[in-house]
């Protein structure tokens, strides 16, 4: 669906991007996380025709994306980014109806759209007097409207409360469930966790790592296991096989209370490979 | 590929339900029905003279300023880019974004003819210049809007567009007097007007061309413009 293929690209002799690689297949949530000024704007820009690379291969639907001409390439697309923005003065029917038009869609897909952001009963609210949440999910449903083949959504939910953002996110999965490919940028690791088939960290315009959510968090875990004994007393085991009599003991003596084992958050492997927060 | 009428009319409809919104960019009509009104009525002004001075300034005041308002403001609030990354052409949007600043000209134009109670005669060649001058007004209103970073600069963007090309010919006797002042000859809006008063074919296939050059020019500049803010640098 996406490839990238040694993709370079400066700004003022700066490289935003140095080498990018990656590929994403049909119907991943793939997830795209990066720190502030690592590149992601500039790839998603790129894939969607508004930057030229300096050197380097970017590939969309199987074909070079500077040969794919913008109507037929952009009919196929969804794009919700920071930049994208709303008719103040217009309603959220409005501003719908416009993207309708131009996408060819019929009426009663503008329904659907607000259903799935959780925003029926809005129609007639001009999109000026709407929170940010709010206007970040009207640009959501306006991306959805066409039932695009590729999603790209830059911090969709970065406005959201946890059950607007929970909303969306089901509403994502449908979409994945019905073929979408959806190319995400966020700073939540945990939504990156929960709904990302796969994610690359992103640092310094190259991947750094790359993989499902949970064996990036396994890969980068310690082997430690921590026993909470009755009494208080904590307990902590370097190497499993090893101490493996020891927990057995404990076990048939009923002394714990828990047991776990010591896995990082996707933040934490993050840090761990660049040296940087995702903030 | 097709060009899409559906595609042009929801982005006239956009533009209109957002104009009427707007009070700042809609007042301007007032401007030419002023002028009409004054030179209009009374004055004994020729309509070889009247009716090229309010196409000119009409198109210029309220074509040219509508056209580069509502590009100037799509390009501040970051809707522009938005439509850019629709499926819909160059040509459907900038169509589409034509057809109101078109439409409130030429009603403007007809209100303005009220005003003008002499006996009127427009040349066969003043329609082929009318319809040349049109496309030239509503392009480089295109172009002032994606020069202009706000509503707010092309307002002060299109002073000199509305001065020269929409009153320029008004000031016809200084160019006796300053040398100078004879480039305004080379201007469109002068050479629409020589459509109106020429009796000889040469001046008049010369005015045609001099409009046809000026519009050429202008659409070539604007396509490239509009093409460049379709991508990043």
């Amino acid at each position: 669906m996406i490839r990238l293929e040694k993709v370079y690209k400066s700004f003022d002799g700066k490289a935003a991007l140095d080498g990018l690689e990656f590929q994403v297949d049909k119907g991943e949530i793939f997830g795209f996380l990066g720190p502030s000024g690592s590149g992601k704007t500039t790839t998603i820009k790129m894939l969607t025709g508004q930057l030229k690379p300096d050197r380097g291969h970017v590939e969309v639907f199987g074909q070079d994306v500077s040969n794919v001409t913008r109507p037929d390439l952009l009919q196929r697309i969804g794009i919700m980014t920071d930049n994208s923005n709303l008719y103040p003065r217009l309603t959220v029917l409005d501003n719908l109806n416009l993207y309708r038009s131009l996408y060819r869609v019929p009426i009663r897909r503008v329904k659907e759209v607000l259903e799935i952001v959780n925003l029926e009963g809005v129609e007639k609210k001009k999109t000026a007097t709407l929170s940010k949440g709010m206007k970040q999910r009207v640009l959501l449903a306006r991306a959805l409207l066409h039932e695009p083949d590729l999603l790209f959504l830059d911090e969709p939910t970065a406005a959201l409360d946890p059950i607007n953002k929970e909303r969306i996110h089901e509403g994502l999965r449908q979409l994945k469930a019905n073929g979408t490919t959806i190319f995400l940028t966020t700073h939540d690791m945990q939504e990156a966790e929960t709904l990302c088939d796969r994610v690359a960290l992103l640092n310094g315009g190259r991947i750094v790592e790359e993989g499902a959510p949970v064996s990036l968090c396994q890969r980068f875990s310690d082997p430690i296991i921590t026993i909470e004994l009755k009494g208080g007393q904590v307990v902590t085991f370097e190497n499993a096989r090893e101490s493996a009599k020891a927990i057995h003991d404990y076990m048939v003596n009923d002394q714990i209370v828990s047991i776990h084992t010591d896995e990082p958050t996707l933040g934490q492997v993050f840090i761990q490979v660049t040296g940087r927060n995702l903030a | 590929m097709i060009t899409s009428i559906q595609r042009i009319y929801a982005i006239f409809t956009k533009d209109f339900k957002d104009l009427t919104k707007n009070l700042y960019v809609s007042t301007t009509f007032l401007l030419p029905l002023f002028y009409a009104f004054m030179l209009g009525r009374g004055s004994g002004m020729d309509s070889a003279y009247f009716l090229p001075l309010m196409v000119n300034m009409t198109f210029a005041t309220v074509g040219t300023y509508i056209q580069s308002a509502i590009i100037a403001e799509e390009k501040e609030n970051g809707t522009l880019r938005g439509l850019m990354l629709s499926p819909a052409t160059t040509l459907e949007i900038l169509t589409g974004k034509s057809v109101l600043s078109v439409l409130c000209s030429v009603v403007v134009f007809v209100v303005s003819l009220e005003f003008f109670d002499g006996p009127m005669t427009i040349p066969s060649a003043a329609w082929i210049g009318f319809i040349i001058m049109t496309i030239f007004y509503i392009t480089l209103g295109t172009l002032v809007g994606l020069l202009s970073k706000s509503l707010m600069e092309s307002s002060i963007f299109i002073l000199p567009v509305i001065f020269i090309l929409g009153m320029g010919t008004m000031f016809r006797d200084l160019m006796d007097e300053y040398a100078w002042f004879k480039v305004v000859e080379w201007m469109p809006n002068y050479q629409f007007e020589q459509l109106f008063q020429a009796s000889d074919t040469s001046t008049i296939v010369a005015a045609i061309g001099w409009m046809i050059g000026w519009t050429a020019l202008v659409v070539v500049v604007t396509l490239w413009l509009y093409q460049k803010r379709s991508f990043d640098e």
